[in-house]
C-alpha cells in the first residue's frame, strides 16, 4: 500500500507540473459551466434586445381602419398600404417588405354578418421576430374582434367559457426541472472526465515511452500490477477532479450569476443538495476507474502521443451516445439499464436530481460501475504486462 | 553474481498480406549462458540489434525470458523478478528520468521505494551528490538540465540503493572525458566493494580500462566468453576495435 502511494504521488506531481493538464483539468471545467451560462444568457439578452429594436416592413391590402390603427401604433413598424394586389412574394423576395397581410374586399361586410373572414398573411417561416410581431398583433386584433361580437349579441363571457382548466401540480419544481435538464449536467460532467482521463492516461503511459522512462519505471522494485494500479488511480482522478469542478462551477455559477429566474435556481439548489451531490460522486468515482483503465488499455501499444489519440478518441462515441440516450424522453431508468456503463449514470443522475432514485437501483448501478471497473484495471494490467506493447 | 543459464527470448512478429497474416516466430536472445562474479567487471559486447539489451533486460526483471533462467544474487529471476529488481542497479541507454522531478525528487522517489532506512539513505544520496557533483543543481528540474548533468543524476538513482549487482549499458555515451572519468570512478569503486558489475560499451578504450572478463554476443548468441586477459592473449587483430569486428563477422 505504501509502494502505491509513493507511485501515486510521484505521478501526481508530474501530471500537476504540467501547464497543460492544469489548464485542462482545473481551469477549463471551472470555468466552463459559468462560461456557458452567462455567455448563454449574454448572447441570448443581446439577440432578444436586437430583435425588438428592429424596424418591420408591413404591407396591408384592405386593411380595415381599426387593423391600420393598430398596426400604426408600433412605431418600429413600417407599413405600406396597397390600393390593389400585387405579386407580394416577389416584393417580400426583394425585401421591399417582410410581410403582407390581405384582408378580402368585403371584409367590413363578412364582418357586420358575423362572418368567418380569411386573412391571408404573406410571410416567410424562417423570419422568427417578423412572423411573431405579426402574430401577436392578429391575435390582439381577433380578441377585440370577438369582444366587439360578443357584447353586440349580447351574449355573457360566462356562457362562452364552459370550463376553466386549474393544474394542481403534485410533482415538485425539483422533479420537474430534474427531469428536463438532469440529463444534460452528466453529459457535461462525463465529457470532462473523458477528456481529463484520455489526456491524464496517455501522458503516464505514453506519455513515458516519449520520454523514454518506461524503462525506468518497469525496472521499479515493484509489481507491475502496482505500477499500473498507481496510473489508474491517478488518471482516475485527473478524470474526477475536473468533473467535480464542474459542479463546483454550477453551483458557484448559478450563485454569481444575475439573470436567473429565482424558481430555476431555487430547483437547482435543491437539486445538487449535499444528499445528491453526494451519490452523484459516489458513482462517479468507479466510473472515472473504469475510463482509466480502459483508455490505458487502448493506449498501451501506442508509441507516440498522436497514434494514442487517434486509437482513444474514436471511442468517445461510446461515451456520447448513451449520454444522448439518456437525455431522450422515454427511456428510463429500469433493472435492464442499470446495467449499461455511461447510460446507467445519465438515466441515474436523472433520478438522483429529480429525487426519485430507487436506492436499489442505484446501488445496483454502483455496484455494476465497480465491476465494469475491476474489469477495466484488470484488461489494462494484461495490455501493461504485454512486453512487445509496452517496450515498443 | 549473475548465472545466465540457456537464456532465450522469443518474439513472435506478425506480418500482413492481404488478408492473410503471417505470424514468425524470431530468437532475439537464443540460450545465452554466462557467469559474472562478484569483485569483477563483465562486459557484455555485441553490435545493434545483437541481443545485448534484451539480455540485459531478462536479467534485470523487465521481461520474462521464454526459457531458461538466470540467477541474480542467490535469487532465480523466472521465481521471483521483482525481488531481483531490489538487488540491481538498472542503467541503460532507456531508463531516461523523470524530466518533472529534480534530481532530490527523483532519489527520495528511488529510495523510497527500496525502502532505505532513512539515516542511511540520507548519507547514501549526499555521498553520491557531492562524489557526482550534483549539489549544484539538485532542485533543478531534470527536464531543463543537460545531458550530462542527466547522466549523473542517472547513475546516482542506479546507485542509491547500494546494489548488489550492477548493470551499465553504456554509462558514459555522449558525455564529456570530466564527467565520463567520474562515472567510470564509481564502476571501479563499485568493483573494489566487491560487487558484480556488467558494463556494456562501444567505446573501447573503457572496455579495455575496466573488463575483466568478457562475453561478445551476436545474432542472439554467445559468440566469445572468457576472461579479458585471455582475450587480449588470443588477439590477432591490431587493436581491440578491429578484433572485435572480425569476430563479430567471422560468426
Amino acid at each position: 500500500m505504501r509502494d502505491l502511494f509513493i507511485i501515486i504521488k510521484k505521478e501526481l506531481s508530474e501530471l500537476l507540473r504540467d501547464k497543460k493538464t492544469i489548464i485542462n483539468s482545473i481551469v477549463l471545467p471551472t470555468l466552463l459551466v459559468p462560461i456557458i451560462m452567462f455567455g448563454g444568457m449574454k448572447v441570448m439578452e443581446m439577440i432578444e434586445e436586437k430583435e425588438q429594436q428592429k424596424s418591420v416592413k408591413i404591407g396591408l391590402l384592405n386593411a380595415p381602419e381599426d387593423f391600420t390603427t393598430l398596426v400604426n401604433s408600433d412605431t418600429l413598424n413600417k407599413v405600406t398600404t396597397y390600393a390593389e394586389a400585387k405579386d407580394f412574394k416577389a416584393l417580400i423576395d426583394d425585401n421591399t417588405i417582410q410581410t403582407a397581410i390581405v384582408f378580402p374586399a368585403d371584409w367590413s361586410t363578412q364582418m357586420d354578418s358575423l362572418a368567418t373572414g380569411e386573412i391571408q398573411i404573406y410571410r416567410n417561416g424562417s423570419k422568427d421576430n417578423v412572423n411573431g410581431r405579426v402574430n401577436r398583433m392578429l391575435t390582439a386584433y381577433d380578441a377585440s374582434l370577438k369582444d366587439q361580437r360578443i357584447s353586440k349579441l349580447q351574449i355573457s363571457v360566462q356562457k362562452l367559457t364552459p370550463f376553466n382548466k386549474n393544474y394542481i401540480e403534485i410533482g415538485e419544481q425539483k422533479e420537474l426541472i430534474g427531469k428536463r435538464i438532469g440529463g444534460f449536467i452528466p453529459y457535461l460532467f462525463i465529457l470532462t472526465m473523458w477528456g481529463g482521463c484520455l489526456l491524464a492516461a496517455i501522458d503516464l503511459v505514453t506519455g513515458e515511452k516519449e520520454r523514454k522512462t518506461i524503462e525506468t519505471t518497469l525496472s521499479l522494485p515493484i509489481s507491475k500490477f502496482k505500477v499500473l494500479l498507481g496510473k489508474a488511480i491517478v488518471a482516475s482522478m485527473l478524470g474526477f477532479i475536473p468533473a467535480v469542478l464542474n459542479l463546483v462551477g454550477l453551483i458557484v455559477g448559478l450563485k454569481v450569476i444575475d439573470g436567473i429566474p429565482d424558481s430555476f435556481k431555487l430547483a437547482i439548489n435543491e437539486m445538487l443538495n449535499l444528499q445528491s451531490v453526494t451519490l452523484i460522486l459516489l458513482l462517479l468515482i468507479p466510473f472515472a476507474l473504469f475510463l482509466s483503465g480502459f483508455i490505458i488499455a487502448l493506449v498501451a501499444g501506442a508509441t507516440s502521443f498522436k497514434e494514442a489519440q487517434s486509437k482513444a478518441t474514436p471511442i468517445i462515441m461510446l461515451i456520447i451516445i448513451p449520454l444522448v440516450m439518456a437525455m431522450l424522453p422515454g427511456i428510463e431508468l429500469t433493472w435492464a439499464t442499470v446495467f449499461v456503463p455511461v447510460l446507467n449514470i445519465g438515466l441515474g443522475v436523472k433520478e438522483i436530481m429529480a429525487g426519485t432514485i430507487d436506492m436499489a437501483q442505484y446501488a445496483a448501478i454502483l455496484i455494476s460501475l465497480i465491476a465494469f471497473a475491476v474489469g477495466a484495471i484488470y484488461f489494462s494490467y494484461k495490455k501493461f504486462s504485454d512486453e512487445n506493447a509496452i517496450l515498443k | 553474481m549473475i548465472q545466465a543459464q540457456n537464456l532465450t527470448k522469443s518474439f513472435k512478429t506478425t506480418t500482413k498480406k492481404g488478408f492473410k497474416k503471417e505470424t514468425t516466430i524470431v530468437n532475439a536472445v537464443d540460450h545465452v549462458s554466462f557467469e559474472c562474479k562478484p569483485g569483477r567487471i563483465f562486459s557484455l559486447l555485441g553490435p545493434n540489434g545483437a541481443g545485448k539489451t534484451t539480455t540485459l533486460r531478462m536479467i534485470a526483471g523487465i521481461i520474462n525470458p521464454s526459457s531458461g533462467t538466470a540467477i541474480v544474487d542467490h535469487i532465480d529471476i523466472s521465481e521471483n523478478n521483482d525481488e531481483v529488481k531490489k538487488h540491481i542497479g538498472f542503467l541503460t541507454g532507456s531508463t531516461g528520468l523523470y524530466e518533472r522531478l529534480n534530481p532530490d525528487e527523483t532519489l527520495d522517489f528511488f529510495g523510497k521505494l527500496y525502502h532505505i532506512p532513512e539515516p542511511k539513505y540520507s548519507e547514501r544520496k549526499e555521498y553520491l551528490f557531492e562524489k557526482l557533483g550534483i549539489n549544484e543543481f539538485r532542485k533543478k528540474r531534470l527536464g531543463q538540465m543537460s545531458t550530462g548533468m542527466k547522466q549523473k543524476v542517472s547513475i546516482a538513482r542506479t546507485l542509491i540503493h547500494d546494489p548488489e549487482v550492477l548493470i551499465f549499458d553504456e554509462p558514459t555515451s555522449g558525455l564529456d572525458v570530466i564527467t565520463a572519468d567520474s562515472i567510470i570512478d564509481l564502476i571501479r569503486e563499485s568493483k573494489e566493494n566487491n560487487k558484480t558489475v556488467i558494463f556494456s560499451s562501444h567505446i573501447m578504450s573503457e572496455v579495455d580500462l575496466l573488463c575483466d572478463d568478457l562475453a561478445i554476443i551476436s545474432k542472439g548468441s554467445i559468440i566469445y566468453n572468457d576472461s579479458f586477459d585471455n582475450f587480449k592473449k588470443e588477439m590477432k587483430a591490431d587493436n581491440l576495435t578491429q578484433e572485435f569486428i572480425n569476430r563479430v563477422k567471422e560468426a
